[in-house]
């Protein structure tokens, strides 16, 4: 998933299998100066967590979903954003602004059902489990429920799934995720279904299938274990195919969720009831506690933290949605316990790499790139996010809210030196023969907190003995420059979190030899046959054994490859009104936990 | 420059003299013989207390911003050191990477504190801002005043179509919204310069801030100097030196120019102030300097980041430059007030 440089284009966090909040006092800071009680997110408290998902079977997956203790009906959540909604088209969500909104309004063939301790079961939505497969993986059947409607009271078929399938096939959908697709019908997917289902074409039955109005069946042509997975992304909610208006529907989607869209102002507003026709007895994780929600699309990130710090008249009632706590705010936010309480923290998927260009003859040598590698402060680098409630020091690849992740893992020794390790750094570089004032670039975005980085950067090239040329690109291309195969950039920062609790949406897409093309996701053009085969191979495993295929795949990316230097695992810091009940970190967004909340005093 | 009493602006001088006269009350009374009026303007200058403080301020901001390297060399920082990465200083930033320390951190080492999150030291920040501002601001006045003096010229001196062409072309230039073309502009003009992919040079930024505000910022000082040409063109020692058949450049020169030597230079040093401010608010909207070049500008965007959490570092960057363009403004008053004591307020 990719995380892009504007805060309300945040990609969609699928789902995330560690990271809950455990504000324990124990604290593991290396030296740090500590003022008293480190009340942050720690990774080893998501390590504790962070478990392979499972998948539930039909007892599982039956609702109503567990009460809320103290939950109380009525009344209605107002909701911050500091932007419109990117999409309201389930087939074009794949930011997490919209994620999150498709929660309250969506349904999907699967879900992610949560425990209280943040582990994760995927279960049916819509379906009555998390899918049969059989064939060794490659065909999956999923049987729909009894009473599953729309917002105007339509059963919902297997014809409804497959059209949500195959709409994605066609020009009208063009942001959504297409892991499905390609899975069923190859990376040119589209080719084999041009105006998706609209011209009345169908996938043939061997690739998608409908016996009759309960059940779906999917062909794969090699095993899919991840599908259940995939199928609960926002991105493959059902579009009932009597509803479906094309390209209008991003404006006026169905409702098959607890709630459906009232009114909405473009850019200004969104108001949100109850749909009468969600039956709780079919729906095991959401609730319906409050009457509506109330969107605001036009509150900063600073406005926001302020109005909900003072917690005035109807802030109380106020949450935020996918905004986090603004960085110059949080000293105010953690230091005054009443305010703080009204928190969730938490890890967001995102781990912060310096990605090195291995096209570049500057950084070929892995001496060079191990020497960079050792030099940066990753300290500071967290520090001009937002400190250490912004993030947290990265040892690998991998962010503590991947299943697998080892909290010790640490090759370049950053918890021993978080401020960069530049005896060995220079070691290496002498090792290498790299001459004194050898040219380097870097590009960076010329975002306020990407201005301040590249200082950091800059100064520990120079240490270095390198002549740093920095090169500002305008944020709302970056990753469109640097995406190219032929940039001309040397170093260069990026973000990358999963889709899914799987290391296989973090591995394949960004370090896969095979993927690389222009505005792909392989920043590094890392091509190594070895990861390459690893990958091949952890995809067709089931879950359990592909964690330590991807495990060994990560070992040999970061020590033996060394394609991006991990900076830092990024943090959440969310804030909510004193009248919501029920809020949590929830380890599936790594935001609130939209689908719990209630009002204490309604 | 030759003096306007030599050229026979008989009725101002003796205005003048009949002004100090009365101011001086007797005591210089032999002081009639032969003052020449830059004498009598500094002798009423130096009596304007508020004038000659403000005049010693502005000397000592552009002495300072001369010395700068100097004071930093001996005070023993630069303003671009991140002094929070260098092992000498541990504890420079809290765990929420503002200034440990009171007041923003200061103390011996920083006198002015140092910059949240990066450990930069505010007070060489301020002094090299400083130096920033004082230069982009000289050479933007003189180009604009240069610009300005010549249009008005031309125009006042020349009337006619010419005036009503310059005129029209000066209305225009008025009527831009200057902030909003400054916004829009800076990223175009730095764009015709600079190949996309290359690093923008720290020059060729200064280069361009120059040119958008020296466009926008002339036509001020051309309708204040075609008026005072417009007056100055019909009276009787033009027409004298026109029939005694000078040549028009020279009539210019010597006789039209120097009786407007007194506009001009109080124009501008009301213009040097707000070409400050608008450097200042270039770089504060993110369109002018960039790291890691100090600038006050971008200093004020810092601050803002955290004003509540850390006022003092808004506090230095603020209290100095309004300090200087209320010197600035002031000994413009000042200056007017003594070349022209009958325009009194």
């Amino acid at each position: 998933m990719k995380l892009t440089r504007s805060r309300s284009m945040r990609a969609i966090v699928v789902a995330v299998a560690a990271g809950s909040l455990a504000l324990t006092g124990c604290s593991n800071d290396n030296g740090k100066k500590d003022n008293g009680k480190d009340g942050s997110a720690k990774k080893e408290d998501a390590a504790k967590q962070s478990k392979p998902v499972a998948y539930g079977d039909a007892a599982a997956s039956t609702g109503p979903a567990k009460e809320v203790a103290g939950a109380q009906s009525g009344g209605t959540i107002g909701v911050y954003l500091q932007s419109d909604l990117s999409h309201l088209d389930p087939g074009q969500i794949y930011v997490s602004d919209a994620g999150q909104f498709s929660r309250l309004t969506h349904r999907k063939l699967t879900n992610f059902l949560e425990d209280k301790d943040g582990n994760l079961t995927v279960v049916g939505d819509i379906a009555t489990d998390s899918g049969q497969s059989s064939n060794g993986g490659k065909t999956w059947t999923f049987t729909l429920k009894d009473g599953i409607k729309d917002d105007e009271g339509n059963e919902i078929t297997s014809a409804d799934v497959r059209h949500t399938i195959e709409r994605m096939y066609s020009k009208v959908i063009f942001d959504g995720p297409s892991f499905v697709q390609t899975w069923l019908s190859g990376k040119d997917y589209r080719k084999k279904l041009p105006d998706g289902p609209y011209k009345g074409k169908h996938l043939p039955d061997d690739v998608l299938e409908t016996p009759d109005d309960k059940t779906i069946v999917f062909h794969f042509d090699q095993p899919r274990p991840d599908l259940p997975q995939a199928l609960a992304m926002a991105g493959y909610s059902i579009v009932p195919e009597k509803r479906d208006t094309k390209e209008k529907y991003d404006k006026a989607p169905a409702a098959l969720g607890p709630y459906k869209i009232a009114e909405r102002k473009p850019g200004k507003s969104l108001k949100m009831v109850k749909n009468p026709h969600w039956d709780p007895k079919t729906d095991v994780v959401r609730h319906q506690y409050v009457d509506g929600y109330d969107f605001t699309t036009t509150v900063e990130q600073a406005s926001q933290t302020k109005r909900l710090v003072a917690d005035q008249g109807e802030a109380k009632n106020f949450i935020q949605f996918t905004t986090s706590v603004d960085p110059g705010q949080i000293q105010d936010v953690v230091s005054d316990p009443e305010v703080n309480k009204r928190t969730i923290k938490g890890f967001q998927p995102y781990v912060w790499q310096m990605n090195f260009n291995l096209n570049k003859d500057v950084v070929k040598d892995k001496k060079v790139r191990d020497a960079i590698t050792y030099a940066i402060p990753n300290k500071s680098m967290i520090g001009a996010d937002g400190g250490k409630y912004g993030g947290e020091l990265a040892g690998g690849l991998f962010a503590p809210t991947l299943p697998g992740y080892d909290p010790e893992y640490d090759p370049f020794e950053k918890s021993k030196t978080p401020m960069g390790n530049m005896k060995k750094a220079k070691e290496l570089l002498k090792e290498a023969g790299v001459k004194e004032g050898t040219k380097i670039t870097y590009a960076h975005a010329n975002s306020p907190r990407a201005e301040k980085q590249k200082l950091i950067i800059k100064r520990t090239l120079e240490k270095l003995g390198f002549d740093p040329q920095l090169k500002s690109i305008d944020a709302a291309t970056y990753y469109e420059q640097i995406g190219k195969v032929k940039n001309p950039y040397d170093l260069y920062i990026t973000g990358w979190g999963q889709d899914w609790p799987s290391p296989g949406t973090v591995v394949t897409p960004v370090y896969d030899g095979d993927l690389i093309s222009d505005g792909a996701s392989n920043y590094s053009h890392i091509n190594d046959p070895k990861v390459n085969e690893l990958i091949q191979q952890a995809l067709t495993e089931e879950p359990e054994v592909a964690a330590k295929t991807w495990e060994q795949a990560h070992h040999r990316i970061v020590e033996e490859i060394n394609p991006a230097a991990p900076i830092y695992y990024a943090k959440q810091l969310q804030l909510f009104g004193s009248n919501i009940g029920g809020a949590r970190y929830s380890t599936e967004s790594s935001y609130v936990n939209i689908n719990d909340l209630y009002l204490k005093k309604p | 420059m030759t003096s306007p009493v030599e050229a026979e602006d008989a009725q101002a001088s003796t205005a003048l003299d009949e002004e100090t006269e009365s101011k001086a009350d007797g005591k210089e009374t032999k002081g009639h013989t032969g003052r020449s009026p830059g004498q009598l303007m500094w002798a009423r200058f130096k009596r304007d207390r508020t004038g000659v403080v403000c005049a010693w301020v502005v000397i000592a901001y552009f002495a300072i911003a001369l010395l700068a390297p100097v004071i930093s060399w001996l005070y023993g920082k630069d303003p671009y050191t991140l002094y929070a990465l260098e092992p000498d200083y541990p504890f420079l930033l809290d765990d929420f990477e503002m200034p440990a320390g009171d007041l923003g951190g200061m103390s011996g080492e920083f006198w002015f504190g140092v910059e949240p999150v990066i450990g930069r030291d505010v007070f060489t920040m301020l002094l090299y801002g400083m130096r920033t501002s004082l230069f982009m601001a000289f050479i933007i006045t003189f180009l604009s005043v240069a610009t300005g003096v010549l249009i008005g010229m031309v125009s006042g001196f020349f009337g006619g179509k010419v005036d009503y062409w310059l005129g029209r072309t000066t209305d225009f230039f008025l009527a831009f919204p200057s902030q909003l073309f400054f916004i829009a502009f800076m990223p175009i003009v730095i764009a015709l310069f600079v190949d996309p992919a290359d690093e923008t040079p720290t020059y060729l930024r200064a280069v361009a801030m120059v040119l958008v505000t020296w466009f926008l910022g002339w036509m001020g000082m051309a309708r204040l100097v075609r008026s005072s040409v417009l007056s100055l063109r019909e009276r009787e020692f033009v027409e004298a030196a026109k029939v005694s058949g000078a040549s028009r450049w020279r009539i210019v020169r010597k006789e039209i120019l120097p009786n407007i030597v007194t506009p001009i230079l109080v124009q501008g040093t009301y213009m040097l102030p707000s070409a400050i401010l608008s450097i200042a608010f270039l770089s504060f909207v993110g369109v002018g300097f960039v790291e890691p070049t100090p600038d006050w500008g971008r200093m004020f965007a810092i601050g803002a980041q955290n004003y509540e959490q850390n006022p003092t570092y808004m506090f230095f960057p603020g209290i100095a430059l309004f300090v200087f363009v209320l010197a600035f403004n002031l000994l413009g008053d000042s200056v007017r007030d003594a070349f022209d004591p009958k325009t009194g307020r």
